[in-house]
């Protein structure tokens, strides 16, 4: 498959996924809690790869600066549900984002140099739409909990600077 | 000495002092007697304020409020290196001049230091 299509069908897995709310039901606290935890620990495996394969060094402190920041995120996600005795619970969108970030590791893992790069870059681009996306339309919205809801809403400056800085390196790399 | 020549010895004075004043420059150029502290917030991956305008001798404290690690930076001048959430850094700006401050780690985070 074509490295962005694969991109952007892993980000609209979690688009369809989160959508799916909209008919099924909204989540609730507790699956919103799965999937914060899920969709950080996806970037930090993608981050992780790419800190140790990205040849591009732009690219390679982008990875590192994805495991920092999400491994971040998730510690203030993971003592909050402590704090408020919330088991983050599974549910179809935090397996679609599992199985989107595996889908996409395991994708990078074929390629090298450039090709790395690019892809890797393009699927930080499409993934943090998708959350961004995800985090307005379905998990800030549904949250009940005010402490849980304002943790979202905390984290979110942090993801468009990501999507920013992804779009970045993509326009660099495309020259 | 008689009260004339004693009036004029201290006038005298007072001129010499007055010009020694003029001799070392304007008042505005002389360090500010009182140094200010300025706090810089570091929330929502911004600096608030992004334009800081402060005096020679001040210092400015940036304090991190959000959920990851930042920098306050400005090239061959300052690095704060790791500023971790809720920890903050401090720094003293001795020479005027307007400094662009960015967070190394996330290159849309941009602000600058005036120092008048």
């Amino acid at each position: 498959m074509h490295v962005l299509a694969r991109a952007l069908a892993a980000a609209s897995a979690l688009v369809l996924a989160t959508s799916a709310y909209a008919q099924g039901g909204a989540p609730n606290d507790a699956q919103i809690a799965g999937i914060v935890v899920a969709a950080n620990q996806v970037d930090i495996d993608a981050g992780r790869l790419a800190e140790q394969h990205a040849s591009n060094a732009d690219v390679k402190a982008f990875g590192k600066r994805m495991v920092t920041d999400h491994t971040a995120v998730n510690k203030s996600a993971v003592a909050l549900a402590n704090k408020l005795k919330l088991k983050p619970e599974d549910s179809e969108t935090a397996q679609s984002l599992k199985k989107g970030g595996a889908d996409n590791v395991a994708n990078l893992k074929t390629l090298k140099g450039a090709a790395f790069d690019k892809a890797y870059v393009d699927h930080e681009v499409a993934y943090h739409q998708a959350v961004i996306d995800a985090l307005d339309k379905t998990l800030v919205p549904n949250a009940k909990n005010a402490e849980l809801k304002a943790l979202l809403e905390k984290s979110r400056p942090a993801f468009v600077a990501h999507l920013d800085h992804a779009r970045d390196l993509q326009s660099k790399l495309g020259k | 000495m008689n009260a004339v020549a004693r009036i004029v010895g201290g006038l005298l004075v007072t001129f010499a002092s007055l010009g020694g004043a003029n001799a070392a420059g304007p008042a505005a150029s002389a360090p500010p007697s009182k140094a200010g502290t300025h706090t810089v917030l570091i929330e929502n991956l911004r600096f608030v304020p992004e334009t800081l305008e402060i005096r020679r001798g001040d210092t400015v404290v940036w304090e991190n409020r959000d959920l990851v690690p930042h920098t306050a930076t400005a090239e061959g001048r300052f690095d704060s290196g790791n500023i971790a959430p809720k920890a903050s850094w401090r720094h003293r700006f001795d020479a005027a001049g307007t400094l662009a401050v960015v967070c190394r780690y996330h290159p849309t985070m941009k602000a600058q230091v005036v120092v008048r």
